[in-house]
């Protein structure tokens, strides 16, 4: 074989198996449903404050997973996932609880922490610890604004939310559940970046640590907050 | 005679490039991993950086022969032609050559040997009676540590603080999967395993910030698995203790 014809052989090989790895990526990247991220309302009355008011449910059937709750209608979610608020604000944040619960895996997980005060609201009132034994999920934001690095402003927040014991009384896209508990907190977000949260309630089901399943996978029970 | 002679005469080149790049490769081993590796704050710390640095000067003037071999080999003895070369003289033959190379590489792999135990356990003694415990949770995927309140009580933090000049003894678990603990500017990591508690010795020598990471692909959010950790003053270290709230 001529060294030019072997030359050539050996880039084709290359550029083949790089456009076969660039192929997968792009089905991959376009496989993985993006949704629009929920925006914090500002509140008129609050300079400086700004609303969102995101639910937590026993399924995937209140909408946003598709029609009759798209691939896993029996995975428990939030909605919605991916939230966006403007930099340097206090978001007023309330969960509508619709979940029930049990015990937490930690129960450093029963406390309050990082919101305003390091208290929430549950149905107005005031607390800074849950029963650990009567807990639905968390909303547990954490981590630094971004994967460059560890630099910006760090936050590591925790809301237990406390379990919905009550009987199915609400119709949501074709759900029913009962009225939600309300839990309300505040913090304070600063520059710009992108957050995750997850819930740390074990909730998943299955594998180890009952983390599988609609723990496992982005669009129930982990997302994002997006400083902008 | 003559090829002989020549053979010795064009080796000067290659001892040349051998002596500037065992030079290039000392200067890199001694400067690098300062820059390269993480601020040390603790003696463990310590001895890793000095660990890198040393086994790299060691490595320095082996790695330096491979590379000038192989420039000068490539530079005098590249065959043209399609026809095949004529075998070359036999290497082996020459005592003096494989004495030399089998006693160097034994005395470098001793080296390496005595030096590698001699850290380890350095670095798996405790050595006080009394080290500052503290349980280290990992979980999908946060970390949690826990401390001995007053009066029997326990505190619970996502941030890791730790006392400057005290021994802590980290006893390292999982709730779930494995995970991995790793602070690196106290140059220590070891997994965490469900269901076992891995002991681990640190003394912090230096008060501010540092990292904490998880080393073990966890799932969903290992890349989002860090927290912080902070070594305080002792007193300070007791006042923020004293102020946490007991959660048993
Ligand atoms: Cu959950
Ligand atoms: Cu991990």
């Amino acid at each position: 074989m001529n060294r030019t014809k072997a030359i050539g052989i050996a880039l084709t090989s290359v550029l083949l198996g790089g456009g076969a790895l660039a192929l997968a990526g792009y089905s991959l990247a376009s496989a993985t449903p993006h949704q629009t991220a929920q925006k914090c309302v500002p509140n008129p009355t609050k300079v400086g404050h700004c609303t969102l008011t995101i639910s937590s449910y026993p399924d995937s059937l209140a909408g946003g997973h598709g029609k009759d709750g798209g691939a896993h209608p029996d995975w428990v979610s939030y909605l919605n996932q991916d939230l966006s608020v403007p930099a340097n604000t206090v978001v007023d944040m309330v969960v509508n609880q619709y979940d029930g619960g049990e015990v937490l895996n930690n129960i450093f997980f029963d406390q309050v922490m990082g919101t305003i005060g390091n208290v929430a609201k549950y149905d107005g009132v005031t607390l800074s610890k849950v029963a650990p034994d009567h807990v639905g999920h968390t909303f547990t934001l954490r981590g630094y604004p971004g994967l460059n690095g560890q630099s910006g402003k760090r936050i590591f927040l925790n809301v237990p939310l406390i379990a919905n014991e009550g009987e199915n009384a609400v119709k949501i896209g074709s759900g029913e559940y009962p009225k939600p508990v309300v839990i309300e907190f505040s913090f304070k977000v600063g520059s710009k970046g992108v957050y995750q949260w997850n819930c740390e309630y074990p909730c998943g089901s299955s594998r180890v640590g009952q983390f599988g399943f609609a723990m496992a996978s982005y669009g129930y029970m982990a997302g994002t907050l997006t400083v902008e | 005679m003559t090829n002989s002679n020549d053979n010795k005469k064009s080796l000067k080149s290659f001892y040349w490039l051998w002596a500037i790049l065992t030079a290039l490769g000392i200067a890199v081993s001694l400067y690098a991993p300062g820059y390269l590796m993480p601020e040390s704050m603790s003696q463990t710390m310590h001895l890793s950086v000095l660990t890198m640095v040393v086994f790299s000067v060691a490595a320095a003037p082996v790695a330096a022969g491979v590379y000038a071999a192989a420039l000068y080999i490539l530079r005098n003895w590249t065959h043209k032609g399609d026809s095949v070369p004529a075998a070359g003289p036999a290497f082996r033959e020459s005592g003096k050559v494989v004495i030399t190379w089998t006693l160097t590489s034994v005395l470098l792999t001793v080296f390496l040997l005595i030096w590698g135990l001699g850290a380890l356990a350095a670095d798996s003694a405790g050595s006080t009676a009394n080290p500052l415990v503290v349980k280290v949770v990992g979980q999908q995927w946060v970390w949690s540590f826990e401390y001995q309140g007053q009066n029997g009580t326990t505190v619970m933090s996502n941030d890791l603080y730790l006392p400057k000049g005290r021994e802590v003894l980290f006893h390292v678990t999982s709730l779930d999967v494995t995970h991995g603990f790793w602070a690196p500017q106290m140059g220590t990591q070891v997994d965490a395993n469900d269901e076992t508690i891995t002991d681990l010795h640190v003394t912090p020598n230096k008060l501010g910030t540092f990292d904490v990471r998880c080393t073990q692909f966890c799932g969903l959010n290992h890349a989002f698995m860090v927290t912080q950790g902070h070594v305080l003053t002792p007193s300070a270290f007791t006042t923020w203790l004293n102020a946490q709230p007991a959660r048993s």
